[in-house]
């Protein structure tokens, strides 16, 4: 069975916002699965429906076999979310709040207790556990959410752009945290995030989301086969569309090179860096800067969801 | 930071009923402390009533001689001030919902495995000990002031089914609103119609016979007037004199609890009604 099954998941809001677009996926038990894509994507819509606090319009959700509309409880029980704000008390301390999730979710005291015993030592909040959560530091307060999801246990967990608002270094703790968390057995986690390296980082699949639809989904290393290693990147004066189409025309572009802005991306494809440049200069094209790089998951986002004038070209 | 623990196997699922009970238990002991953690919204509250009970009753009862009856002015107005003190604790109560819903872990229980209704009575639950306490001492403080209490264990169990159905039915408004309103400051500005304007009609300081017949039949159909007349009869008026001035009718026992068959039905209806609307505002 697969700990996330979705298949025709539409929300559309009263005046007919459409936020998602019928969107279908499986995850199975252990998978790291990424959704990407930026603010306005219908992701959060998405994590909304997946954890009840959004009605789907039409569609079918369920986690670990549980309809999320029709058992809307039994959902809620084998899931935990990791919200994009702080949803904590602050009033209460650390341990208040890790406590209350496992009484709501049902552990028995003293299950709770020993894992709280363990969470709190593997994220590091040992020493912070017993004072209010008002006096936590960003990457503390985060940390503790986290704990706060996994004391459950839940088979799925979600974690809503976790990374949000935080400064490097804390981001770079917490991305150790959650890669950690994939060695946990049965867990499930469903990442939502607009940073692409995360992604690449994290999980073992990503689905990228545009406009409330699923627009490419496969392993980072699948997406990115498509571009191959290297990206010829051409910053044109003129215009970019029509610097494309001609490119194209002259065989030093594929189907695959899209521009964005003035900028055009361009996969080499295995062909040399430098006969790429001499063609390019060859065609007319003027360009005003050239860069060669490797193609990272940025650049497959921005072919799939800002490719207009590619599109047009 | 160290490695990732052992995952463990997921508890063995209780019958409903008990979850139900537990998760209802851990609501109201997780809303009983944050409002232990804010002491001023258990105090606050008490300040005007106390006010209105130790300084303003007793220096009307010496200018204007009272109601020229056997009742005591000042635990006439002490009760009347329990008309205040209610709503009062109420509304700021239901602040506390929004505090929740803005920027507290409101997020966290609705993703949580329990009814959603069961966070309102979680809520109500803490309210309802907390106007316990505020009433106790309420009245306490009147009593060390001078205020004459007709004490019977029949005249307390009306006092307090009265005050307790009050209780339920301002909170019900309450979180109602909390549900409603998108922002604080727009719940704040409501606060003084909510828990104010209907006490000034209700009969607090004067009997409701008092008024204009247009406002004497306005204040009949305002739950608070019946709430007050019942907590009067159970401390203060054995006679029934207010229930007198809403019924009209020679049985005083009949009219007690007709007035709470009133306060009752309006607090079951606006629990209904606040837990409907949590529930609505919970999921778009």
């Amino acid at each position: 069975m697969n700990a996330i099954e979705i298949a025709g998941l539409r929300k559309t809001y009263p005046g007919g916002v459409e936020a998602v677009r019928g969107i279908g996926f499986d995850v199975v038990p252990g998978e790291v699965f990424g959704l990407l894509g930026p603010n306005g994507a219908g992701k959060s819509t998405t994590i909304g429906m997946l954890t009840t606090t959004i009605v789907p319009t039409a569609g079918r959700a369920r986690l670990d076999g549980h309809d999320v509309a029709a058992d809307p409880l039994a959902a809620r029980r084998v899931s935990s979310v990791v919200f994009q704000e702080a949803v904590v008390d602050r009033g209460l301390t650390g341990r208040a709040n890790l406590e209350l999730h496992g009484r709501l979710w049902g552990i028995p005291a003293e299950r709770a207790a020993l894992r709280i015993s363990e969470l709190t030592e593997a994220l590091g909040l040992s020493e912070q556990i017993d004072r209010a959560v008002g006096s936590y530091s960003g990457g503390q307060r985060r940390r503790l959410e986290i704990a706060r999801a996994l004391v459950s246990n839940p088979r799925v967990l979600f974690l809503d752009e976790p990374t949000v608002g935080l400064d490097p270094r804390i981001r770079h703790e917490l991305l150790d945290v959650i890669a950690s968390l994939r060695a946990r057995e049965e867990m499930t986690i469903l990442l939502t995030t607009h940073y692409l390296d995360e992604a690449q980082r994290l999980c073992d699949r990503v689905a990228i989301m545009h406009r409330g639809e699923i627009v490419g989904l496969d392993t980072p290393a699948a997406l990115l086969a498509d571009l191959g290693d290297e990206i010829l990147e051409l910053r044109v004066s003129g215009d970019a569309g029509a610097a494309l189409m001609t490119l194209r025309e002259r065989g030093v572009a594929t189907d695959v090179a899209f521009a964005v802005g003035s900028t055009l991306t361009i996969p080499l494809a295995g062909r040399p860096a430098a006969d790429a440049i001499t063609a390019v200069n060859d065609s007319g094209v003027r360009a005003a800067g050239v860069t060669t790089r490797a193609s990272t998951l940025d650049d497959v986002y921005l072919r799939l969801t800002g490719s207009e004038l590619a599109a047009a070209a | 930071m160290a490695a990732t623990p052992v995952a463990l196997p997921l508890p063995a699922a209780k019958p409903a009923r008990a979850r139900a009970i537990s998760a209802l238990a851990t609501l109201a002991r997780r809303r009983a402390a944050l409002t232990a953690a804010n002491p001023r919204q258990i105090l606050v509250p008490l300040l005007t009533p106390i006010l209105f009970a130790t300084v303003i009753a007793p220096a009307l009862k010496t200018a204007l001689g009272g109601l020229h009856t056997n009742i005591d002015y000042t635990a006439f107005v002490s009760v009347g001030t329990v008309g205040l003190l209610v709503p009062l604790a109420a509304t700021f109560a239901g602040l506390s919902v929004l505090v929740d819903r803005d920027s507290g872990a409101q997020r966290e229980l609705l993703a949580a495995p329990v009814p959603r209704g069961l966070l309102v009575i979680g809520n109500l639950l803490v309210v309802l000990a907390m106007c316990a306490f505020q009433v106790v001492a309420l009245i306490g403080v009147a009593a060390l002031r001078g205020a004459d209490f007709h004490v019977t264990a029949s005249g307390i169990a009306w006092f307090a089914g009265a005050a307790v159905l009050f209780a339920v039915f301002m909170y019900g408004i309450a979180e109602t609103l909390a549900s409603r309103m998108p922002q604080q400051e727009e719940y704040i500005a409501a606060t003084p119609v909510i828990a104010i304007v209907p006490w000034f009609f209700a009969g607090a300081l004067f009997p409701i016979a008092a008024l204009p017949a247009a406002l004497t039949a306005f204040a009949k159909v305002l739950p608070l007037t019946h709430a007050m007349a019942l907590m009067r009869y159970g401390l203060v008026d054995p006679k029934g004199t207010g229930l007198h001035d809403i019924w009209g009718m020679s049985n005083t026992t009949v009219e007690a609890f007709l007035s709470l068959g009133v306060v009752l039905a309006f607090a079951a209806v606006l629990t209904l009604v606040a837990i409907r609307m949590f529930s609505r505002s919970a999921v778009r």
